[in-house]
């Protein structure tokens, strides 16, 4: 028989010392900008019922969720999301609260990842929702805490993109197909797939709007990009997508990033709860998007609570690697070791308490020698040792 | 950081893509002197702005999934079987082919209540293609030529990449039904697009520009 005691299954890791040491100070630094913002922390279980992800808009591909059976035989899911289970205590536990609700929470979320990839299937997310708001205040406050969150982990590397999912979608339900095809026009403007995009739309029609969405995947940058997209259909409710988004894009201009925010009306995520305003955010030095997020302002009400949202989660593992590059996290080291010789360990221990009552980190000795304890002081790189004995000594290792 | 100032890291699949591409860039005007004359060198530098990495086709799609490479130039057989996260922007024309579902002269693969075994090597393409028709088939992964397959009758068909139907010819075997036409594509990781969109559209430009 074949054992599985000593390895991690595919997609997970162990997180030791340094990297350890990482992710709990960015999770402090996120935290902390949050809990400054006033958003409440909550948790939701490792463990949902299937149901929870997979109606309507809360769709998610089975295939892309680790599931179990209950001891009542229901499907269950690893969490893959944080967003569904938070909207459905909103709509259920926090149903009578003051809006809007400011949650945030710091997690895993686990997708099953084809293998052999890299890619970690167990990931950490931190993130807000506010909840109970659809006016441009709520979104500029979320777009900024997004900005904000970027430019404190790397203030000269990060972007930041925006987009609106309703420019898409008032396009194409405009054409005459059916969901499959229009399932496929999203995925190519997804991938910027050009010609294959312009293959299809070609086989749709020549028309005002299949040539509006081909210019779709071209159209990312700054504040031209808005003007170009202006010109490409006409149309009230596409004007006011696009104005709100220009109103908003110069809201956050104010905020100082020159160049770093950037416009992309091809942000069409499979993941469709998204409604409004989307939002992903860049690193250099790691492949994807390192926070993504938007507005969702139906999701709530297929739990039975009808309120708008929007909000963003951050990767931070992603960002942990891009951090390692530039910065050096080490786990803390003991600054000393204390030996107590036999008749004298508990000397030993009360001495040392003393001097971590001084804040010192201090090690208790194990061995059954000073010399052992020294030995052992020199490989560990700890700089002091004490002797406790009839008398107390200390010595620089 | 280091990412900021290091040139645009092309990634090729090995082999005729290779030349097809090293033959476009020069076109453009790039000077591709250090890639005509590799000996066994990985990473190559074009010109001033730009690197080539030498890599095989599905390693491409990795390299640039990843972000280590900015772009890359695989074969459409390759995407569709491999899938993954990239932008698709160009279709650059050259090396093309087709897959297709080909077995022995004369049979009529559809005829029988039996489940079909495919052999492939593009296990993917094979599944999707006979899950969109709503049919169960086996498939048997080979890994040298899947022409083989149906010769020792250890398939009813293969789905592989035909170019010229040579091949087939030769060993009796003939194309049923065409999958997916195939030609070499020009792949953009994600971010890179965005944190260097200005180098990488305007080598995009040039490149449309001589096709």
């Amino acid at each position: 028989m074949k054992r599985y005691d000593l390895i991690t299954p595919e997609g997970t890791k162990d997180l030791l010392f340094e990297d350890c040491a990482m992710r709990r100070s960015l999770e402090e630094k996120l935290s902390a900008i949050f809990k400054s913002k006033g958003y409440c922390e909550i948790v939701t279980p490792g463990l949902e019922f299937f149901d929870v992800f997979n109606l309507n808009s809360r769709y998610f591909p089975q295939e892309s969720m680790y599931k179990l059976v209950d001891n009542k035989g229901r499907l269950l899911v690893v969490r893959p999301d944080s967003t569904m289970p938070i909207a459905r205590v909103a709509a259920t536990r926090l149903r009578d609260a003051e809006l809007p609700l400011r949650l945030f929470y710091r997690q895993n979320v686990y997708r099953n990842k084809p293998v052999m990839r890299g890619r970690s299937d167990e990931i950490h997310q931190m993130g807000i929702e506010l909840i109970g708001s659809d006016s441009k205040r709520a979104d500029l406050e979320v777009l900024s805490s997004a900005i904000e969150v970027l430019s404190s982990l790397e203030s000269d590397n990060f972007r930041f993109e925006l987009g609106d999912i309703g420019f898409f979608r008032e396009l194409v339900n405009k054409l005459d197909t059916d969901i499959s095809t229009k399932e496929e026009i999203r995925s190519l403007i997804e991938v910027k797939n050009y010609p294959a995009l312009n293959d299809l739309l070609d086989s749709i029609g020549d028309n005002e709007i299949t040539n509006a969405l081909k210019q779709l995947p071209r159209l990312f940058g700054g504040e031209e990009v808005l003007d170009k997209a202006a010109q490409l259909y006409n149309d009230e409710k596409i004007n006011k997508i696009i104005s709100d988004l220009r109103g908003i894009y110069n809201c956050l201009t104010q905020l100082g990033y020159n160049g770093k925010i950037t416009i992309d009306l091809g942000i069409v995520n499979k993941l469709d709860y998204y409604t409004g305003v989307v939002m992903k955010g860049y690193l250099q030095g790691y492949g994807d998007a390192v926070l993504s997020g938007g507005r969702y302002n139906k999701l709530l009400a297929e739990f039975g609570y009808d309120v708008p949202a929007t909000g963003f989660a951050v990767n931070v593992d992603a960002v942990a690697k891009v951090m390692k590059q530039s910065h050096t996290y080490s786990a803390p080291v003991a600054d000393v070791i204390v030996y107590g010789e036999d008749g004298f360990v508990m000397e030993a221990i009360k001495y040392a308490n003393k001097l971590r009552s001084d804040g010192l980190i201090v090690e208790n000795s194990v061995f059954a020698s000073y010399d052992e304890t020294k030995a052992y002081a020199e490989n560990k790189k700890i700089k002091k040792a004490v002797y406790v004995g009839k008398n107390i000594s200390e010595e620089n290792i | 950081m280091e990412n900021e100032k290091r040139p645009l890291r092309i990634a090729l699949t090995k082999g005729r893509l290779e030349k097809d591409t090293v033959a476009l860039l020069e076109k453009i005007g790039y000077d591709c002197t250090a890639v005509r004359e590799k000996g066994r060198k990985l990473i190559l530098p074009v010109g001033d702005s730009i690197e080539v990495v030498l890599a095989k086709a599905a390693d491409v799609i990795t390299y640039v999934e990843h972000g280590v490479c900015d772009m890359g130039v695989v074969g459409k057989d390759t995407i569709m079987e491999m899938n993954g996260k990239f932008f698709e922007l160009v279709d650059l024309g050259f090396g093309r082919c087709k897959f297709a579902l080909a077995g022995k002269k004369g049979d009529n693969f559809y005829q029988g209540y039996n489940i079909k075994t495919i052999a492939t090597k593009y296990p993917n393409v094979s599944r999707t293609f006979f899950e969109k028709k709503g049919m169960d088939v086996d498939i048997v992964k080979i890994e040298g030529s899947v022409e083989l397959a149906p010769l020792l009758s250890l398939s009813d068909a293969i789905v592989d990449i035909v170019e010229t139907g040579t091949t087939l010819k030769e060993n009796g075997l003939e194309v049923f039904e065409d999958i997916a036409p195939i030609s070499a594509r020009l792949i953009v990781n994600m971010v890179s697009l965005k944190l260097r969109q200005q180098e990488i559209e305007s080598l995009i430009k040039l490149i449309e520009e001589n096709l």
